[in-house]
């Protein structure tokens, strides 16, 4: 009787633990199959305010916004300084034709007025040699006046009168000797290449290095000009790209949004506006809870919520009219995975 | 029972088993003791006892093989106890005892179909040798096999030696042929250890020999075996090593003692006989629970070790299983588990080809199959062998509805 009882329990026991069993394996079996071959699942994402992506995410952005607003300033600074640069190298360039014209003009005085000098000076040359011979003989004068005056023959008044007109003389004749040379300098200045002509040509190469580096600056200027505004466009794009990021979305929004994976077999059946189908068992008993809002294109890699594989896809936002569906292990997009 | 133990008792079977195997490999080679001393001179006489129950033809086969054994003709004899088989078995018994008149042979039959552990003690009842080999009615042996069996009680405390079994139909299919390398492993190598400490824990019922009055001692036991009422007629054999090692004899496989058998080449019959194992395992995994402290006591450690923890792991083995689904569903079908298996399965077939020609398997790569079966094994075999204890099926062999019922067992009615 004792046994009987033992024996009934254990055969309940063991034949409830066999169908448990068996139940337990041909689900098993089935999810298996069914996830092989299913392509209309997605497994919601919820992605938290504190996300560390999403944090990450918005850290970047503001990064990147920031680098455009200084590449901006930059760049205002670098077209001021462009103008001023564009507008020194006119001025400078204008300078140059002129120099040029004074240049030439100079030359053609020069070789007129060169020879003429030149004959000038050579006469000069004469003149003081016979003003020297002179003033020879005047040495002999101021003598013979030094003498009358000793002898009494003249008196102080006119022997200081006489010996003036002779330093006159001498002066003159100094006067006359510094003209001989500064006209021999006007000559050497009209006939060669002179110091003031170099001063011209040093000018003139001056303006024209000037001219050329400033060259080099403005290019230099716009080349990073350049760069920085198409860096500012990279940027722009970029955030504009990142705004379309389900991260950034979620961490700039103030509403709590709902995302799934996507696997890239699964691509047919994310399309915005599809409905979106929520399962007990993972499977059956299907019910409506949303729609898909907007697809996220950018590579996203995930577990498989069943075979625990790494495999690729990509995001999806969802509008859920039943919020705990986003903790559903899967969805279902397009319509319901089985009959029901 | 919390995780970490669960664990902690997974790894340590693990560990074992494998350890089993590296110490089986090493000492084979390089310990002298793990073979037991054997007088060839020593000369019992024996009785071969072969209960039969619907082996057709091939039953004169296993009884031609026995009359072809080189020990003294005089000293030994066979004595088939037919279990009520539905076939012809019967007349092929009697046609092997007209045939083979240089041996002793005496056949009997059941009124009732009462299973292979009575059907050996009906037949023990005819026998006065003093040392009983038990045989499956499904082998072949070989020559030596009997006398290879006898030497080995040259050893006092030697209580009960074993065969290796080999198997007859390697190329059948990928499931024998899977068999073939596990079955020389498991002899070759893993029950080396137990044979150094004469504690093997399971000696095949295919080729199994006792002393006579060891037998008779534990004979009241085998016809009371029961699991709540419910006779119990399987793992006979298992049952029959345990109960001399606590009786404080050794056991011993003797790997020179051969004998063929045709292995399940269906994964239907295979199921079946693995279960029927199975179902041996777990009920001497709790007889030896329910005993621990006279185990404790009589046994070597390594014994203690092999009866508790290999069934138990074995138990544990649908956790860890149903864990790594869950977990890792895929992990079963990673290269590694493949190539482990190819690669064993490599080893043992350029072995077995060299060392045992007979049993050389065609495909080594047939082994990878056994990734799946040992899924199969670890998933469905322990949990159903726990649930079906009830179960008197023998499952490898049909069963008229006629005969079932389980009845004390008339002696032999024919005997020559």
């Amino acid at each position: 009787m004792h046994y009987k009882l033992v024996l009934t329990l254990y055969r309940v026991f063991a034949i409830t633990v066999l169908y448990l069993v068996l139940i337990g394996i041909l689900a098993y079996a089935w999810i298996m199959g069914f996830y092989a071959v299913n392509a209309s699942w997605a497994a919601p994402v919820i992605l938290s305010a504190a996300d560390e992506k999403s944090l990450d995410f918005r850290e970047k952005l503001v990064t990147s916004q920031q680098t455009i607003e200084d590449l901006k300033v930059d760049s205002q600074k670098l077209e001021t300084g462009l103008a001023e640069m564009k507008g020194h190298r006119g001025a400078l360039l204008a300078l140059e034709p002129q120099l040029r014209d004074a240049i030439a003009r100079q030359k053609t005085h020069n070789s007129t007025a060169g020879p003429a000098l030149a004959q000038l000076d050579q006469q000069k040359l004469a003149d003081n040699a016979k003003t020297q011979k002179v003033l020879e003989q005047l040495k002999e004068v101021e003598a013979n006046i030094n003498r009358d005056l000793a002898a009494g023959l003249i008196t102080k008044g006119d022997a200081a009168t006489q010996l003036s007109a002779l330093n006159q003389a001498q002066d003159a004749y100094t006067d006359s000797k510094i003209a001989e040379n500064l006209l021999t300098d006007s000559v050497l200045n009209k006939t060669t290449t002179g110091t003031d002509t170099l001063d011209v040509l040093e000018k003139q190469a001056e303006l024209r290095s000037e001219v050329a580096q400033l060259d080099i600056a403005i290019s230099v200027a716009e080349k990073q000009l350049y760069e920085e505004s198409r860096q500012i466009v990279r940027l722009r794009e970029a955030i504009t790209t990142a705004k379309q990021s389900p991260y950034y979305l979620n961490a700039s929004g103030g509403q709590t949004l709902y995302f799934a994976f996507v696997p890239y077999d699964n691509q047919a059946h994310a399309v915005a506006g599809s409905p979106i189908y929520d399962c007990y068992l993972n499977m059956v008993l299907c019910r409506h809870v949303g729609t898909v809002k907007a697809i996220f294109t950018s590579e996203e890699q995930a577990i498989h919520p069943i075979f625990k594989t790494q495999i690729r896809g990509f995001l999806i936002q969802m509008t859920l009219d039943h919020a705990e569906s986003a903790k559903s292990k899967t969805v279902f997009l397009g319509g319901k995975p089985v009959l029901f | 029972m919390s995780p970490i133990l669960l664990w902690l008792i997974l790894i340590l079977c693990l560990v074992i088993t494998v350890v089993k195997y590296l110490m089986g490999i090493i000492m084979r080679f390089s310990f002298p003791s793990t073979k037991a001393e054997k007088d060839y001179a020593y000369e019992p006489t024996v009785s071969v006892l072969m209960p039969c129950y619907n082996e057709g033809k091939t039953v004169y086969e296993t009884i031609e093989s026995i009359a072809k054994s080189n020990y003294p003709n005089h000293k030994f004899e066979v004595i088939a106890q037919d279990d009520c088989s539905a076939d012809d078995s019967y007349e092929w018994m009697q046609k092997a005892q007209r045939d083979f008149t240089n041996i002793r042979i005496r056949t009997g039959r059941n009124k009732v179909n009462s299973g292979k552990a009575r059907s050996v003690c009906n037949a023990l009842q005819h026998s006065t040798a003093e040392v009983i080999i038990s045989i499956d009615s499904d082998c072949i042996f070989h020559s030596q096999a009997i006398r290879e069996l006898t030497a080995c009680f040259a050893e006092p405390k030697m209580g009960s030696v074993g065969g290796r079994v080999g198997v007859r139909n390697p190329n059948d299919n990928t499931i024998t042929a899977i068999q073939t390398l596990i079955y020389y492993a498991a002899f070759q190598i893993y029950k080396i250890p137990e044979n150094w400490t004469r504690s093997i824990c399971c000696i095949s019922g295919c080729l199994f020999a006792i002393r006579r009055e060891l037998l008779l001692e534990i004979e009241p036991a085998i016809r009371n075996r029961n699991w709540f009422g419910i006779p119990v007629s399987q793992g006979e054999d298992r049952f029959l090593t345990h109960q001399t090692l606590l009786r404080g004899y050794g056991t011993y496989i003797n790997n020179d003692a051969l004998c063929w058998t045709t292995v399940p080449n269906t994964l239907s019959m295979l199921f079946k006989q693995q279960l029927r194992w199975r179902r041996s395992i777990v009920r001497d995994f709790f007889f030896t629970l329910k005993s621990l402290p006279q185990h404790v006591w009589k046994l070597h450690p390594n014994t203690l070790l092999t009866l508790v923890l290999v069934p138990l792991g074995a138990m544990l083995g649908l956790l860890v299983v149903v864990t790594a689904l869950t977990q890792d569903p895929l992990s079963w079908a990673g290269p590694l588990p493949l190539i482990t298996a190819l690669g064993i399965g490599a080893v043992l077939t350029w072995i077995v080809k060299k060392y045992s020609a007979r049993e050389a398997v065609a495909h080594p790569l047939a082994f990878a199959a056994y990734v799946g079966w040992s899924m199969v094994s670890s998933l469905f075999l322990t949990p159903l062998a726990l649930c079906t204890m009830d179960s008197a099926d023998w499952g490898t062999r049909t069963i008229d509805a006629r005969t079932t019922q389980p009845h004390e067992v008339p002696v032999g009615n024919t005997t020559r």
